[in-house]
């Protein structure tokens, strides 16, 4: 059997009456792109925020690489190794771009300098120069970020990914209103990145899904509907009916053959 | 940021210094001998609204209970001196440690908290001990307070000093206050500012990246309780007693002011707005009483047309100015100089 660097048994999360995530059970294998994919309101990112720690889980944990790390604080988790981005583009809008990388790079330090010049410490500013050209943001690298366009925001949260030598990475949607353009972009990023880092990806786009993943699990009403290879999802009736509804309701059919 | 942003920044903090060094001789020539010590006084006030700022402008929290640590560093040396008989030192460390005892318990509960009900807290903290300086009579002198000479002399080397000397008085204050915003300016150069600022910002997204945000707010919470300490104690030395008046709410409101309309988030907007409001209140309330009328109608307008402070829409102006001076465009970093 191959490692795996997730395992979630039995999660659980409930907001009130609502049951977001239900006794959820996933193993993400090492080396693997790994995409979740559901229909609105399925659970995906509240899962994510369990995993990241920003929810507490009502019952079930979470073993990162034979870790339980259910219960940690988010910054714990990051330290960890485990960083995530979020569906809705989150940077810090008042520091230059390079400053954002930069503390970044410094934030899973135990102890902050209070009096060196943040300027002064070489072996961050070369990572930082690094990482401006990997994502190719360096002539924007002292505006401001909260002056960036969508796209190169976008880039700057890969960057700031990057920059913090994850061991795995958590992406929610990262080419969510992105133009064709500047998804066909972040694809590539996020292929390079595959490379030498787990990832798990949150995605609505079919063609970006079926493009990068190696594993793909479809979620429903928070439970795991179907975990499987491209072909095998591609062709499970179950998530046919999760999405596009039974076969009998003509309407949908019809509606999305000439969709 | 352009060179010669850099370099007339740079120029006009020198001009400032030398002005401030200046002014024991160069205002009782001009003006009279009493602003030398109004001046004395808008430092140590500026110190006090510097506080509110490293909270509210760097790491994104509304403090109104900073006159609790102000009260709390004019305590410890008015009780250091008058009732443990210290000399200068050891009271005026005794009141920076209380204050930032002080700081450090009511940080543990009130950084827990952000936004309102921060707000909210910290008042609260402050207005408990304000009826708890009130009530200690035997301790605190109540409303009174505690009158208290100075120590004759105090040694530092082979120098001696008097604050009862006017010109040493106003040194030592300004060495004082200018040290403290020294400190202030490397740590927000430093990681540790970078980190403040990402907080403010963006607390979830800082946390995500794995910053311990609600050690690293204690900590400035901490630091901030310092600068009201020293604020405090520089005070006492001052005006040669402490009085539980000062940990009132409206002190702490006033700071508030003071740092958002001279521009929240730069090193030297609280100076400036305290500037501004100490001379229209040592101006005007001679010849109208109602001065704070002014005060608010001013505070009123600076939100409302410069969100940024005073200090905030001058750097505006002036990138502005160096990005036209300068084809093509410069671009400039939202840096927090001056």
């Amino acid at each position: 059997m191959t490692e795996s660097v997730l395992l979630v048994e039995g999660l659980t999360k409930r907001f009130g009456g609502l049951t977001a995530v239900n006794k959820l059970n996933l193993s993400i294998t090492s080396g693997r792109l790994h995409a979740i994919i559901g229909p609105n309101g399925a659970g995906k990112t509240t899962f994510f925020n369990l995993i990241s720690g920003l929810y507490t889980a009502d019952s079930g944990r979470v073993l990162f690489k034979g870790r339980n790390i259910t219960g940690l604080k988010p910054y714990e988790i990051s330290r960890i190794g485990i960083k995530r981005t979020m569906q809705i583009k989150s940077v810090f809008p008042q520091l230059s771009v390079s400053e954002n990388l930069w503390v970044t790079r410094n934030a899973t330090n135990g102890v902050l300098h209070p009096f060196r010049s943040a300027s002064s410490d070489h072996a961050t500013r070369e990572r930082v120069e690094f990482t401006l050209e990997q994502i190719g943001l360096t002539p924007l690298a002292n505006r401001a970020a909260g002056t960036l366009s969508y796209g190169d925001v976008a880039l700057l949260e890969i960057g700031m990914a990057l920059i913090s030598d994850p061991q795995l990475l958590l992406l929610d949607e990262p080419t969510c209103g992105m133009s064709p353009a500047e998804t066909a972009r972040t694809v590539d990023k996020i292929k390079i990145l595959a490379q030498t880092i787990d990832i798990v990806i949150i995605e609505h786009d079919m063609e970006v899904v079926f493009e990068i993943a190696d594993d793909i699990t479809v979620m429903t009403q928070g439970e795991n509907l179907v975990s499987g290879s491209p072909a095998e999802i591609s062709g499970d009736e179950r998530v046919r009916e999760a999405y596009l509804g039974r076969p009998e309701d003509e309407d949908y059919v019809e509606e999305a053959a000439h969709a | 940021m352009t060179m010669s942003l850099m370099m007339i920044r740079r120029a006009m903090l020198i001009a400032f210094i030398v002005a401030l060094i200046a002014v024991p001789w160069i205002v009782p020539a001009l003006i009279n001998k009493f602003w030398v010590s109004v001046i004395a006084e808008i430092m140590i006030w500026s110190l006090f609204a510097a506080s509110v700022n490293l909270l509210f402008g760097y790491v994104g929290l509304l403090s109104f209970g900073q006159a609790l640590y102000f009260g709390f560093g004019m305590y410890g040396v008015a009780i250091g001196i008058s009732t443990l008989g210290l000399s200068f030192w050891p009271a005026f460390g005794l009141g920076i440690i209380a204050s930032v005892a002080i700081a450090f318990v009511a940080g543990i509960f009130a950084v827990r908290l952000t936004w309102h009900y921060f707000a909210i807290i910290t008042v609260v903290f402050s207005l408990i001990f304000y009826f708890f300086a009130v009530s200690v009579k035997a301790v605190t002198g109540g409303d009174d307070g505690i009158n208290f000479t100075l120590p004759p002399t105090f040694s530092f080397g082979g120098y001696t000093g008097s604050f009862s000397n006017e010109t040493f008085q106003y040194f030592f204050i300004f060495a004082a206050v200018a040290f403290c915003f020294f400190l202030m300016h490397r740590v927000i150069q430093s990681p540790l500012g970078k980190a403040f600022v990402a907080i403010r910002d963006n607390d979830t997204r800082a946390e995500l990246i794995g910053l311990n945000v609600y050690q690293l707010r204690l900590i400035a919470f901490v630091m901030s309780g310092f600068l009201a300490g020293v604020s405090g104690a520089l005070f006492a030395f001052f005006g040669r007693y402490a009085s539980a008046s000062y940990m009132f709410y409206h002190v702490s409101g006033e700071a508030v002011v003071w740092a958002i309309v001279g521009g929240a988030g730069t090193l030297l907007g609280p100076i400036v707005g305290t500037t501004l409001f100490i001379v229209i209140r040592e101006v005007v309330s001679t010849h109208w009483e109602h001065h704070s009328l002014i005060v608010g109608v001013m505070a009123i307008l600076v939100v409302i047309l410069a969100p940024t402070g005073l200090v905030g829409l001058w750097n505006e102006r002036l990138a502005r100015w160096s990005a036209r001076e300068k084809v093509p465009a410069t671009r400039t970093s939202l840096q927090s100089e001056p």
